[in-house]
C-alpha cells in the first residue's frame, strides 16, 4: 500500500502543470526523464494491483511474456517523434501518455520482470540497446526537425542521450556476459 | 585454498602489517606530510601577502605560490594520504597485499613522483602560474600538463591494484561481504578512476596539443566542464575517505560499535553513483547553459546532501549510544563521557562538527541565486578551507596518530597524544579565524586568486583590510599547527618507542540485521553511475560542442 501511495504521489507530482511544463520544455528530459519516471510511478503502483487481482495477472501474464510485450509496444510508441509532438499538441494524447506509460507499461513491467528468465531479461536489454543505437543515429543524422515542437539542437541532444544510454547498456551486457557471479557469490 | 587464506588473515591480524605492505603506506604518508609542510609554508606566504604584510619577490610571485600551494595540498597531500591509508586498510582487512598489487602501488608511486617533478619545474620557472585548475584559455607550459597526466596514470595504477586485490579476496571468500573499510576503498578507487577520466580527456586530448601549439584553439566551455566533472569528484573522494574513518575507526576508538552496516554501504554506493554529476554546480555562472537545465542540476547537486545527512545521523547515534553505555546521563549530558583527551577521537570529531557549516556553505554555493553573490570571491576559498582544511584534513590528522605508529611498528606515546590535542586546538582556532574572515570578506566582495591590492585606495577595497589581516593571523596559527603535526608524524614514524599498535576497526552491533548481498554488485552500480553521468552531461556538452563559439588561443596572463 505504501508503494502504491508513493507511485501515485509521483504520478500526481509529474502531472502538476509547472512540473510537466518544465520537463516537457527540454526534449531529452521529456523523453528520458519524464517518461521513465511515469513508468516508475506505475511500477510502484503495481504492487497493489498484484495483491488485489492475482488471478488476473496469473491468467493473462502467467509467464511474463504478454506483459513485457505490452510494455515494449507502449515504450516503443513513445520514442516515435510524432508521438511526442502529439502529446504536446493534443491534451487527449497527453492524458494517454500519462495513462499508458504508468498503467500499461509500468504495471506489466513489474509483473513480468521477475517471471522472465535471465535470457529473457537480457534479450529485452539487447532489444533496447539496438533500438537506442538506432534511435540515437536517427536523431543525430536527421537533417530536418523531426518534432515540430523542438529545435534541431534538442534533437541532437536527445540523439546523444540515446547513444550514451545504449553504451551504458552495452557495458552492462559485457559485465553480465564476462563476469561469472558463481566465482564470487 | 580457503584454509591457508584464513590462516594468513589471522596471522596478519595478530602480527600486524607485513614489512613490505607497511613500507608502501609509510612512503605514501611521508610524501603526504612533506607536501603538507611545504604547501603549508607556501600558504603562509600567500596569507601574509594577501594581508598586505609581505611583498613577494618577482621570481616567486603570488600566483606561482598559489599554484604550488594548491597543487601540493589539493593533489599531493590528499592523493598520497588516501592511497597510503586505503592500501594499509586493504592489507589489514584482506589478509595482506598480493605481490602484483604491491608492485602496482610502487609503479604508481614512481609515476606520480615523476609527474610531480614535471609539474613543479615549470611552476618554479614561472611558466605555469595557472592556479592548479586546468582552466583554458589560461595556458601553462605543456610539460606541466604532461606531469599532471602522469600523476593521473599513477593514480589509475593504484586504483586497479585495489580492484585486483578486492576481486581476489572475493574469489577466495565466496558469498562474503567485503570488509567495510575495503568496501570504502573500492568506492573511493572507483570514483578516482571514473572521476579522473574526464580530466584525462581534457588534458591529453585538448590541452596538451593546444599548449604545444599543434592546434590553434580550444573549446573553453567543454574543457571547463570536463575539468569540473573531475574536480568535484576529487572533493568528494577526500570526503568519502574521511567518512570511512568516521564510520569505521572512530566508533572503535570511543569503545562503541558500528551503527548499521547496510546504511554505511548504501551511503557509499549513493555517493559513488551521484558524485560525478555534481560537478556541474561549479558552473552555475557559466554561459551557454539554459536556466531550466541549471535548475534541474540543483536537484542533482543537493541529492548528494542526502547521504551526508544519513552520515550525520549515524555518527551521533553511535556517540550517544556509546556514551550512555559508559554511564552518560541527560539529554545532552552524555557528551561528558566522550574521550576528549584522545587526539584520535578529538581531531575527527571536530572535523565532523566543521562539516555542518561547511556543508551548509556548500548548499549556498550550489544554489543559483546565492551563488551569484559569492562566485569567485574569497567566500569560496573560505568554503574549501573549511571542508578540505578542517573536515577532511583534521580527520587525516586524527588517522595519522594510529596509522603512522601501526605501519612503523611503534606506539603513540602520551606526550605525542598531548601534542596532538594541542595541535588540534591550534588548528581549529586558526582555521575558524582564517576561514571565517575569508567567508566574510567574500560576502563584502573581495575576489579570490588576486594578489594584495587596494585598487588605488578605493574605499570598498580598503574596507576588506581588517578581514585580510585576520586571515593572516589565522594562517600564522595554522603554520604552527602544520609544524606540530609534521613533527608528530616524523616522531611516530622514526623515533617513537617500538611496539604494536592496533588497526582500530569497529565491530557491528550485536543483533544487527543481515546486509543483503546486492550491495556487493559493483558492476551494476557503475552502470547506474554512468547513466547518471550521461543524464547530467549530455545536454550541456552537446550544446557546447554543436553551438560552439570560435575557440580560444592560449593566453599567458601573468
Amino acid at each position: 500500500m505504501n508503494q502504491f501511495f508513493y507511485g501515485l504521489l509521483l504520478l500526481i507530482f509529474l502531472a502538476l502543470p509547472p512540473v510537466a511544463h518544465l520537463l516537457e520544455s527540454i526534449m531529452i528530459v521529456h523523453m528520458h526523464m519524464q517518461m521513465p519516471m511515469l513508468v516508475i510511478a506505475g511500477f510502484l503502483m503495481a504492487r497493489l494491483f498484484q495483491l488485489r487481482f492475482p488471478a488476473f495477472f496469473e491468467k493473462w501474464n502467467g509467464n511474463g511474456i504478454p506483459g513485457i510485450i505490452l510494455f515494449l509496444i507502449i515504450v516503443v510508441f513513445w520514442t516515435i517523434p510524432r508521438a511526442m509532438d502529439e502529446a504536446l499538441t493534443f491534451p487527449s494524447m497527453e492524458v494517454f501518455k500519462f495513462f499508458s506509460l504508468s498503467i500499461l507499461a509500468g504495471i506489466p513491467l513489474r509483473d513480468s520482470w521477475k517471471k522472465l528468465s535471465t535470457i529473457g531479461k537480457n534479450a529485452i536489454i539487447v532489444i533496447f540497446t539496438i533500438k537506442y543505437f538506432g534511435m540515437g543515429l536517427l536523431y543525430i543524422k536527421a537533417p530536418v526537425q523531426l518534432c515540430n515542437n523542438y529545435l534541431i539542437i534538442d534533437q541532437l541532444t536527445l540523439g546523444w542521450g540515446f547513444l550514451t544510454t545504449a553504451i551504458c547498456l552495452v557495458i552492462y551486457l559485457l559485465y553480465v556476459t564476462f563476469t561469472d557471479p558463481t566465482k564470487y557469490e | 585454498m580457503a584454509i591457508p587464506k584464513t590462516l594468513k588473515e589471522k596471522a596478519n591480524k595478530a602480527m600486524g602489517i607485513s614489512t613490505e605492505d607497511a613500507r608502501i603506506t609509510k612512503t605514501y604518508l611521508f610524501v603526504a606530510f612533506m607536501a603538507l609542510l611545504v604547501g603549508g609554508l607556501l600558504g603562509l606566504l600567500q596569507g601574509l601577502n594577501r594581508a598586505g604584510l609581505l611583498e613577494l619577490p618577482s621570481w616567486l610571485n603570488y600566483y606561482q605560490v598559489l599554484t604550488a600551494h594548491g597543487l601540493l595540498l589539493v593533489l599531493v597531500l590528499t592523493a598520497f594520504f588516501t592511497i597510503g591509508y586505503f592500501y594499509a586498510a586493504l592489507s589489514h582487512t584482506l589478509g595482506g597485499l598480493l605481490p602484483i598489487v604491491r608492485k602496482m602501488a610502487w609503479i604508481g608511486f614512481g609515476l606520480k613522483i615523476v609527474g610531480f617533478v614535471f609539474a613543479v619545474i615549470p611552476i618554479l620557472r614561472g611558466n605555469a602560474s595557472v592556479m592548479y585548475t586546468f582552466y583554458p584559455p589560461m595556458a601553462a607550459s605543456p610539460w606541466f600538463y604532461i606531469g599532471l597526466a602522469l600523476i593521473v596514470v599513477g593514480v589509475w595504477m593504484c586504483a586497479f591494484g585495489a580492484f585486483i586485490q578486492v576481486a581476489n579476496w572475493r574469489k577466495n571468500n565466496k558469498g562474503k561481504h567485503v570488509p567495510i573499510l575495503s568496501f570504502f576503498a573500492t568506492g573511493v578507487f572507483i570514483l578516482l578512476f571514473f572521476g579522473s577520466l574526464p580530466v584525462a580527456i581534457e588534458v591529453i586530448v585538448m590541452i596538451i596539443p593546444w599548449s604545444f601549439g599543434w592546434v590553434k584553439t580550444i573549446n573553453v566551455m567543454v574543457a571547463r566542464t570536463l575539468f569540473w566533472a573531475f574536480g568535484h569528484t576529487l572533493v568528494n573522494i577526500w570526503y568519502l575517505t574521511a567518512v570511512s574513518a568516521w564510520y569505521v575507526i572512530v566508533p572503535k576508538i570511543i569503545g562503541g560499535k558500528r551503527w548499521s552496516d547496510l546504511l554505511t554501504r548504501i551511503v557509499i554506493i549513493a555517493l559513488v553513483i551521484m558524485n560525478i554529476t555534481g560537478g556541474f554546480h561549479h558552473q552555475i555562472i557559466d554561459p551557454g547553459i539554459s536556466a531550466s537545465v541549471k535548475f534541474m542540476h540543483v536537484f542533482m547537486s543537493l541529492a548528494i546532501g542526502f547521504p551526508s545527512l544519513m552520515t550525520a545521523w549515524a555518527m551521533f547515534a553511535v556517540f550517544e549510544r556509546t556514551a550512555r553505555k559508559n554511564g552518560g546521563k541527560g539529554l545532552v549530558g552524555w557528551y561528558k563521557k566522550m574521550p576528549w583527551g584522545d587526539v584520535r577521537f578529538l581531531a575527527p570529531f571536530i572535523a565532523m562538527l566543521a562539516f555542518i557549516p561547511a556543508g551548509a556553505g556548500g548548499i549556498v554555493q550550489s544554489t543559483n541565486q546565492l551563488n551569484q553573490v559569492v562566485h569567485n570571491t574569497m567566500w569560496v576559498v573560505g568554503h574549501f578551507h573549511l571542508t578540505l582544511g578542517m573536515s577532511v584534513v583534521m580527520t587525516f590528522f586524527g588517522i595519522s596518530y594510529w596509522l603512522v605508529p601501526y605501519v612503523s611498528k611503534r606506539v603513540l606515546t602520551p606526550a605525542i597524544n598531548k601534542l596532538g590535542v594541542i595541535q588540534t586546538i591550534i588548528w581549529t582556532v586558526g582555521m575558524i579565524i582564517m576561514s571565517g574572515s575569508m567567508h566574510t570578506v567574500g560576502l563584502l566582495g573581495s575576489p579570490r586568486r588576486t594578489s594584495y591590492t587596494t585598487y588605488g585606495d578605493n574605499a570598498t577595497a580598503l574596507g576588506w583590510d581588517p578581514y585580510l589581516l585576520m586571515l593572516a593571523v589565522g594562517g600564522t596559527l595554522l603554520i604552527i599547527g602544520v609544524l606540530l603535526q609534521v613533527y608528530a608524524v616524523i616522531n611516530m614514524m622514526f623515533f617513537a618507542p617500538k611496539g604494536e599498535t592496533e588497526f582500530p576497526i569497529a565491530e557491528e552491533e550485536e543483533g544487527a540485521s543481515k546486509t543483503p548481498y546486492w550491495t556487493e554488485r559493483w558492476g551494476l552500480w557503475i552502470v547506474i553511475m554512468l547513466i547518471f553521468v550521461g543524464m547530467a552531461y549530455v545536454i550541456p556538452l552537446t550544446e557546447f560542442i554543436v553551438n560552439a563559439p570560435p575557440g580560444s588561443p592560449p593566453f599567458k596572463t601573468w
